[in-house]
């Protein structure tokens, strides 16, 4: 038990102290809005607790537990495992992407027997750690040399293009976004970034050659969904329909009719906001995304106060990641993004979302535990 | 190990580059946030925009005017006759409502009663110039004149300038296809009321609706079938006929056809003439031997039995009063390929006692043939069966003797017996898209009984009774019934109803064909025959040749032809039926 704790919990705080360290107002938050998510699931199922609203919540119970016991790990411990891990994800994703060719088309899992992993959920995670681990070792001025440029691009672009050859370009968009963050607020010159911004803006009509066929059409769609309203423009105009249809206060709990009778797609996955607004109308749209902005701002609060620069750019950069997530999301079910298949976190249908989003607010709430915490600068 | 705690005020006093890399990733921190929030806002914003904007403000006061518009406008149309348009699956006019003015004089406002009724009368001739002189000076303030006028008469009515002279604008009803689809679509009075078919059933909705009505008939279809019923019974000098085309997944009738018919713009007859009489869903018919396709179906699902065994079909059963034979008999023993080739009554007698009443009746019943089926239309006759049911009519019935069926219920179970054995219900209206697959999912039949009746209706176009319903390379398949006609409850010997029901492709058939011709006439070409064979399976063949070409459904010559491995059960048969 000694050796266990030293190694894993033991740094000048009490177990027990630390529990109490925990933010128990963000669990509260994270709390209410899985509730919002089981209420749409049990919606969505017609009424019905099965299939989708029972396992989210048995899901639930075990990943609050998850994120306790996470919460109160010692942060120089997860500072140690920064770069193994990012490591071992990467040859995790280089073998999803070895079988998955063996198999079919897209594989984005990996069996282990036990369990089954979907490693571009860890590359998130993992790669937020190892640029944190990066830039805490570094001084202002060297930061701003470009020469150490180079390690983090390759953090960042080594397990993108393994996850965007999977294919899955929605999650390495998202995990670029966060990594080019982070670097931002890990200090990289600003000028950089308004070349790097001008060079992309520069870039898209050579990356728009590459882009799949579908995903040129969801593109060209999302500018005129009119279009083509029972085609490729289904999804947008139903869910804008839906929404439509709540009005202020909106239909009342399992009387979506748009949602229930199979007019919005995918309503228990990509359109669940769509669902909920239509149900609870403007006012509940507003009151969700009010709990989304309070978890969200609670996440950047807390990499505000965190005194290390790793346990800051952690916090930092897994909240980021959410709120891209969120923000995406709710942009595409009300027409202002395209439709990109990408899912709402913790509330849409789905345990391995479920699991990396508490697993996540874990880490973010152990910075918050170790925020006064000083680690060393090398390893 | 160190026991200095992080708690310790220390950190405060870090000073230099610490603090300028704290104050750089906060500031930056702070923008980034910033930015989030601004982000946030906006899709706030468009919350708004999409569910109160563009949503419920933007719906609401209009969802109100619109409201009562409808109202206005329905209670309007209602006073003038406007009922929405039926249309055919295509979207070709079936049923239309056309604004047209009549025309009503006051009297009290006739300025020169003479002059206007020597104008009236040359306008419209059927006017007489006395009768109307004598009207123009009742001094009533309403004397129709004219109902529904063409715009030239109108024009003409306007040149009189005559004050007393009113027009009142309504709808009239308007039935482009004419007697095309009178039975199926039906017709509706002067005020706007459904009278028969379509325009009975759904009255209400199309009188309270703007939207046409979609039907699942093809008017290519319904005109191809029409012709050919007719060219059958005028053939054979035969007093009536009746057709129909269904799709056999998802049930929808796409042409169904009762002759004599009638011009639904000019309804002139008595509702109880012959050709106002639905022969397709209202008429019910001994279906005869076509009937031995149920029988053998329930024979063949029980699994009890194999195409190698024998029956029975040299003896008459004789039960009771009733003797059972055979037109043509083998003197042999027969298969059941051979039976149901030959169409030998005893054969199936024989089977539907190996059946047994209880297994007959239900199958009959799954096949819907037992109850009044749901139908669109109000036209629609319940079945006559025997009442008690005794064993008798378990031999009679199974090859279509003493129980009576509508055509309607007859092409809906061979649908469902060659589609794979899925229920399908027999419908006029179109189905959406998705619906396209039969999804009852109400299995009837098993999917290898439904593959060996399949076998079977094709021997039977291949080598049976119905070889003149044959179109190469469309593998059609199906069963001939000639029945006599009873009436008065007695048989009558040259009385007869010829019917042939076929079905292609047999390989994954999708349409049932079926034609019936009543009392028809042996003529030269048939060398005397007047049995569905001659009668009603080349009408069969010809509409199958005619709709492949419209439907663009290419031939297949290189299929193999699936009744193939019925031919070891087949030993040395003369049949023709």
């Amino acid at each position: 038990m000694a050796i266990f704790q030293s190694s894993l919990f033991s740094d000048e705080m009490s177990l027990l102290g630390k529990v109490r360290q925990i933010a128990w107002s963000l669990v509260f938050f994270l709390f209410i809005y899985a509730t919002i998510g089981f209420l749409s699931l049990y919606s969505a199922a017609g009424g019905h607790i099965d299939p989708w609203a029972a396992p989210q919540m048995s899901r639930f119970v075990l990943a609050v537990g998850l994120l306790v016991i996470i919460a109160v790990v010692d942060i120089k411990w997860i500072f140690r495992i920064a770069y193994p891990f990012h490591i071992l994800v990467i040859i995790l994703l280089l073998l999803v992407d070895i079988f998955g060719h063996i198999g079919m088309g897209a594989q984005r899992w990996l069996d282990l027997g036990i369990i089954k992993i979907q490693p571009s959920e860890l590359a998130k995670i993992s790669t937020i750690l190892c640029l944190a681990r990066f830039y805490h070792g570094k001084e202002v001025y060297e930061v701003k040399q470009l020469k150490n440029l180079v390690m983090p691009v390759l953090m960042i672009l080594l397990p993108v293009g393994l996850v965007v050859a999977q294919p899955d370009l929605g999650t390495g968009l998202s995990i670029v976004f966060g990594g080019v963050a982070m670097l931002f607020v890990g200090g990289v010159s600003i000028w950089l970034f308004a070349a790097g911004i001008g060079t992309a803006i520069a870039a898209i009509p050579i990356a728009w050659q590459f882009l799949h066929e579908y995903q040129q059409k969801r593109v060209l769609i999302f500018m005129n969904p009119e279009s083509d309203p029972l085609g490729a423009g289904f999804h947008i105009t139903q869910s804008k329909i839906a929404l439509g249809s709540g009005g202020i206060t909106g239909k009342g709990f399992l009387e979506g009719t748009q949602s229930h009778l199979n007019f919005l797609p995918e309503k228990h996955t990509d359109f669940i906001f769509t669902l909920w607004a239509e149900e609870w109308g403007l006012l509940g749209g507003l009151f969700l995304m009010m709990i989304l902005g309070i978890i969200i701002l609670y996440g950047y609060w807390i990499s505000f106060r965190c005194r290390s620069q790793f346990a800051r750019l952690v916090a930092f950069g897994l909240t980021i990641n959410f709120s891209v997530y969120v923000l995406v999301n709710i942009g595409m079910v009300m027409g202002l993004l395209p439709v990109v298949g990408i899912p709402l976190p913790m509330m849409s249908y789905g345990g391995t979302a479920m699991l990396s989003v508490m697993v996540a607010f874990g880490i973010i709430q152990c910075c918050h535990v170790h925020r006064d915490a000083r680690l060393p600068k090398g390893f | 190990m160190s026991r200095k705690s992080p708690f310790s005020r220390l950190s405060f006093r870090i000073m230099g580059e610490k603090s300028d890399h704290l104050n750089l990733a906060r500031g930056r921190l702070v923008l980034i946030t910033a930015f989030f929030m601004l982000c946030y806002f906006v899709v706030g914003a468009r919350l708004i925009d999409a569910t109160i904007i563009q949503g419920y403000l933007s719906q609401q006061p209009d969802a109100i005017g619109v409201d009562d518009q409808k109202k206005q406008k329905k209670s309007d149309a209602q006073k003038s006759g406007f009922r929405a348009d039926i249309l055919d699956r295509n979207g070709v006019l079936l049923a239309t409502s056309l604004k047209t003015a009549s025309l009503f004089a006051d009297s009290q406002k006739i300025l020169s009663p003479v002059e206007t009724a020597k104008g009236l009368v040359q306008i419209f001739p059927g006017l007489t110039y006395g009768d109307t002189l004598k009207k123009l000076q009742s001094g009533k303030r309403f004397i129709w004149i004219k109902r529904n006028m063409t715009p030239t008469e109108q024009e003409a009515v306007l040149n009189l300038g005559e004050p007393g002279l009113v027009f009142d604008y309504d709808y009239h009803r308007l039935y482009p296809q004419g007697n095309l689809l009178s039975h199926m679509v039906g017709y509706s009075d002067v005020d706007g009321n459904g009278l028969a078919g379509i325009e009975r059933s759904f009255n209400t909705l199309l009188n309270g609706s703007k939207d046409p009505l979609r039907l699942s008939i093809d008017v290519r279809l319904q005109h191809i079938l029409r012709r050919e019923v007719n060219r059958a019974i005028s053939d054979f000098t035969a007093v009536a006929g009746a057709g129909v085309i269904m799709d056999v997944n998802t049930g929808e009738i796409l042409a169904a056809t009762s002759l004599p018919d009638f011009d639904p713009n000019r309804v002139t007859s008595n509702p109880t003439a012959p050709e106002m009489f639905n022969r397709v869903t209202l008429g019910v018919y001994e279906p005869g031997s076509v009937f031995k396709i149920f029988t053998t179906a329930a024979l063949l699902d029980l699994k009890r039995t194999s195409f190698a065994k024998t029956y029975d079909a040299i003896n008459p059963i004789r039960e009771g009063r009733f003797t059972i034979k055979d037109y043509h008999p083998e003197k042999r023993p027969l298969t059941i390929p051979e039976i149901f080739m030959v169409s030998s009554n005893i054969g199936t007698a024989h089977m539907a006692q190996e059946v047994g009443t209880g297994n007959l009746k239900k199958a009959f019943h799954d096949f819907g043939l037992m109850t009044k089926p749901d139908f669109e239309i109000e036209e629609v006759g319940s079945p006559i069966i025997p009442n008690p049911w005794s064993e008798i009519n378990t031999l009679t019935a199974s090859y279509g003797h003493g129980i009576a069926v509508t055509p309607l219920q007859l092409v809906g179970a061979v649908g469902m017996i060659v589609n794979g054995g899925v229920r399908v219900q027999p419908s006029l209206v179109m189905r959406d898209k998705e619906g396209k697959k039969s999804d009852s999912g109400i299995r009837v039949i098993s999917k290898e009984t439904s593959l060996k009746m399949r076998q079977l209706m094709r021997l039977v176009v291949s080598n049976g009774t119905a070889r003149k319903a044959n179109v190469a390379g469309y593998n059609i398949g199906g069963k001939t019934g000639t029945a006599q006609k009873n009436v008065h409850g007695r048989y009558v010997a040259d009385k007869r109803m010829a019917a042939f029901v076929g079905a292609f492709p047999m390989n994954d058939p999708r349409y049932v064909v079926f034609v019936m011709v009543d009392e028809p006439n042996p003529n030269k070409t048939s060398y005397g025959y007047a049995t569905a064979g001659w009668v009603a399976a080349p009408a069969v063949g010809r509409v199958i040749s005619d709709m492949v070409s419209i439907l663009g459904i290419h031939p297949r010559r290189d299929e193999v032809d699936i009744s193939e491995p019925l031919k070891q059960f087949i030993h040395s048969v003369k049949g023709e039926h």
